[in-house]
């Protein structure tokens, strides 16, 4: 297996193992507040924050500065914090993973975007981001695709899965379609774990990819024409729903739609009109967070499948439901729809204030061929979908608008 | 202003798979002349909104063209 840490084709950066070591053993000052644009630079940061047992703040490369007042109460981040750290020297791989598994006060703190849409800093310790990871010889060969931002939770859990178990980590998080399809087959990567949106604007990707083994999904419920999609391009390649969120992290995973908890769980987690709530002890701290009774909800709305064992699947998010004259009205279930037709790629379903009713719904398409003209959309739709249901707006877009994490923004 | 006005009320009608009105009085009722229902009516109002910048069902019943045109003209 070649000694590869992470490969970005946009910078033209190979960084290998050893080449990591020696550019950690360089390393002689700190910033706990880590706003930097270079993913390496980003992982370097966060691995001398390991090292040095302090905590680290990853804030994102395009947060504003009053953003950044807003969640750390500091606008000097750049210089102000900076510390003289003292490393002894790392001299291998073996010895860079030991210190890293004796850390006891590290904290990673990370943004969210909160209820009110102003970020909030959530912190976890090194157990609770690494959860979910699985650290083991049969994941020696791995070769993992980095599709999220690398100061999310998503990112760092990929990062975490690969640099523990030795793998190499590819960039294909905002890069062309063209790039990352490359980097998929070059790279010859046997991992990809992205948010279901990701996955739906790679298409059309007109090529059968074997080498994959494994595609993860997470953030956003993965409908089943994507998931069909996926599979006849990644033949090979098993599939894994993830549920997290930068709260409590990964919380489950399964092989389709159904979670089930297992019965050593079953106290961790519960459902009160149709919303998942977390028990506190699988979150991270923040003083922002909604808790009931000292539980977390979620704001996923679920749908209870059985009881024993119990298996839910999501439905929602329960501030995404479209409420039109008293009616709910789940976009997901919209964008499913409107993806069916064979030459929209992607949706996107919103509400729009109306005073006669609450809301009415709306949607922005796209798709490389506009011959299907917006009137014989409806002719589909109507076929497809309660009238309510129906977007009253349809508008042919470019793009499909998305947040920091790569999800579909709603807002 | 009428012309935009039909265009509006024909888009409304076109998407719901109903014939185009030719043209419009102001006496012309949206309910039982046009056959609008309550989702059009709100599709109806966020177009207009959009075109003329007022929200014509903000302070009140609108009934028929006429009362649109009240609205639009008396910004």
């Amino acid at each position: 297996m070649p000694d590869i840490f992470y490969v970005d084709t946009l910078n033209g950066l190979r960084i290998s193992y050893s080449q990591l070591i020696d550019d950690l053993n360089k390393i002689k000052s700190f910033n706990p507040y880590c706003h930097q644009q270079d993913y390496y630079s980003i992982f370097k940061s966060l691995l001398i924050s390991l090292l040095i047992d302090e905590p680290i703040y990853l804030l994102d490369s395009d947060l504003s500065q009053a953003e950044i007042q807003h969640v750390i109460e500091t606008d000097k981040i750049d210089t102000a914090y900076i510390i003289e750290v003292s490393i002894d020297k790392i001299c291998d791989q073996t010895e860079l993973y030991s210190r890293i598994n004796k850390v006891k006060n590290w904290q990673v703190y990370l943004c969210t975007s909160g209820t009110t849409g102003l970020p909030k800093m959530i912190s976890h310790n090194f157990n609770s981001i690494t959860r979910m990871v699985k650290r083991s010889s049969k994941h020696s060969q791995d070769i993992w695709g980095l599709a999220y931002n690398p100061t999310h939770i998503a990112g760092i859990q990929v990062f975490f899965q690969a640099f523990l178990n030795s793998n190499a980590l590819v960039r294909l998080f905002n890069l062309s379609n063209d790039v990352i399809i490359k980097s998929i087959i070059n790279e010859k990567l046997s991992h990809i774990s992205a948010t279901p949106t990701y996955y739906r604007l790679l298409f059309p990707i007109n090529k059968i990819i074997p080498g994959v083994r494994r595609i993860t999904s997470g953030g956003e419920k993965l409908d089943l024409i994507t998931t069909q999609k996926l599979k006849d391009v990644f033949i090979n390649a098993t599939f894994m729903n993830v549920y997290a969120s930068t709260e409590a992290g990964s919380v489950l995973a399964s092989e389709n739609d159904i979670f089930t908890i297992e019965n050593e769980h079953i106290g961790l987690f519960k459902i009160l009109n149709q919303e998942l709530y977390i028990s506190p002890e699988l979150m991270g701290k923040s003083s922002s967070f909604n808790l009931k009774e000292d539980w977390f909800a979620t704001g996923d709305l679920v749908e209870v499948i059985s009881e024993k064992p119990f298996c839910f699947r999501f439905v929602s998010r329960k501030n995404e439901i479209i409420n039109v004259g008293g009616y709910n009205v789940n976009p997901h279930e919209v964008e499913e729809i409107l993806r069916s037709i064979e030459t929209i790629k992607d949706a996107r379903v919103y509400p729009k204030k109306s005073s006669v009713l609450d809301n009415i719904v709306c949607a922005d398409i796209v798709s490389s061929d506009k011959s299907l003209t917006i009137p014989e959309i409806y002719k589909i739709l109507r076929s497809r979908l309660q009238e309510y249901k129906i977007p009253r707006i349809i508008s042919y877009v470019e793009t499909i608008q998305l947040t920091r994490t790569g999800k579909q923004n709603r807002s | 202003m009428e012309n935009k006005l039909l265009e509006i009320i024909n888009t409304v009608l076109l998407n719901r798979g109903n014939e185009e009105l030719k043209d419009l009085t102001k006496n012309t009722q949206l309910r039982n002349d046009i056959g609008f229902d309550s989702l059009d009516l709100a599709e109806l109002t966020v177009r207009i909104e959009a075109e003329f910048g007022i929200d014509i069902f903000e302070d009140g019943i609108v009934l028929t063209v006429g009362d649109i045109i009240s609205k639009i003209t008396a910004i």
